[in-house]
């Protein structure tokens, strides 16, 4: 009697193998789009603070420039940013051409090539015009600023 | 035959224990799953400014149209002293860029009507912080027409 009790419990466990499968592509799935925002976003960046803005619908198409601080030289004089665009770092002479070359690739693989400007909130502003010129010149019609939320 | 059956049984019992125990393992990736989706949703607070640029004949853009100026037009110059910005359209002055000139320009916006250019003209030692407030600004108090000049 107690034999028979025993062994249908051991054939009703639960099949976890589907469920493994799957949890571990999602982890994957999660793990890759982390890898892939990290590259497109360059760490050392303080955004800086907005009360208003809005959501970029979708983040496809989305060409972000990165200026990064570097540390003074001389206390009190503010050094040129690192320009970063997909983990390429690029000097300024060269970003027109950098930014042209990259949005004509843009434009073969996107419908829509939305050029995000994800800059430190300390850079001084004769560091972030001649990016706005460079837009401009190549010709890119709007520029989202990344900003983030107060708080 | 009955001194068969129990091997056969015992048979059966050892292969069913056969195998690792998942249980934990499916604990661990489930903590993992839940870390990275949470990690994801907490990981885009940003949000964005949108600005028309006056794209260039000859850059890569098709939509390259003559715009009129706007007759109205503000100023806002962005200057540097110390730590602190001050914002100057014409006579009127104020340090507190998200507040006052906030209110300056959504009084400016109701008497002016719909057809105006706004010119952000920050000195070269302006943070960009304060660039985007003041931007962030003339967004809120419904500005259409928001450039930016540049003086080397």
């Amino acid at each position: 009697m107690s034999r028979r009790g025993i062994t249908p419990m051991q054939s009703e466990h639960v099949n976890v193998t589907p469920l493994i499968d799957v949890v571990m592509c999602l982890i994957i799935f999660f793990l890759l789009v982390g890898h892939i925002a990290k590259k497109a976003e360059v760490k050392g960046v303080r955004i800086p603070s907005t009360k208003h803005g809005k959501d970029l619908a979708g983040k496809s198409g989305q060409l972000i420039i990165n200026l990064v601080p570097r540390p003074p030289l001389v206390v009190g004089q503010q050094r040129s940013p690192k320009v970063i665009i997909w983990g390429e770092r690029i000097s300024y002479d060269l970003l027109p051409g950098k930014l042209r070359q990259y949005v004509n690739e843009y434009k073969h693989s996107h419908t829509v090539v939305k050029l995000v400007i994800r800059a430190d909130k300390s850079i001084q502003y004769k560091y972030i015009a001649p990016v706005l010129i460079d837009c401009a010149s190549v010709g890119i019609s709007s520029i989202h600023f990344m900003t983030r939320r107060p708080g | 035959m009955s001194s068969y059956q129990p091997k056969g049984r015992r048979r059966m019992r050892a292969a069913a224990h056969v195998g690792p125990n998942m249980t934990p393992m499916v604990d661990v990736v489930m903590v993992i799953l839940i870390f990275f989706m949470l990690g994801s949703s907490f990981a885009s607070p940003d949000w964005y400014l949108t600005n028309n640029t006056p794209a260039i004949k000859g850059g890569l853009s098709k939509n390259v149209k003559v715009q009129k100026m706007p007759a109205t037009r503000i100023l806002i110059k962005l200057t540097q002293i110390g730590s602190h910005t001050r914002a100057s359209i014409a006579a009127f002055q104020t340090e507190d860029l998200s507040g006052q000139l906030l209110k300056w320009l959504k009084a400016k916006k109701k008497a002016a009507g719909k057809n105006v250019q706004v010119l952000i003209s920050p000195a070269n030692d302006v943070p960009y912080q304060q660039v985007i407030t003041t931007y962030s600004d003339c967004v809120q108090a419904q500005y259409t027409h928001v450039a930016f000049s540049y003086t080397h």
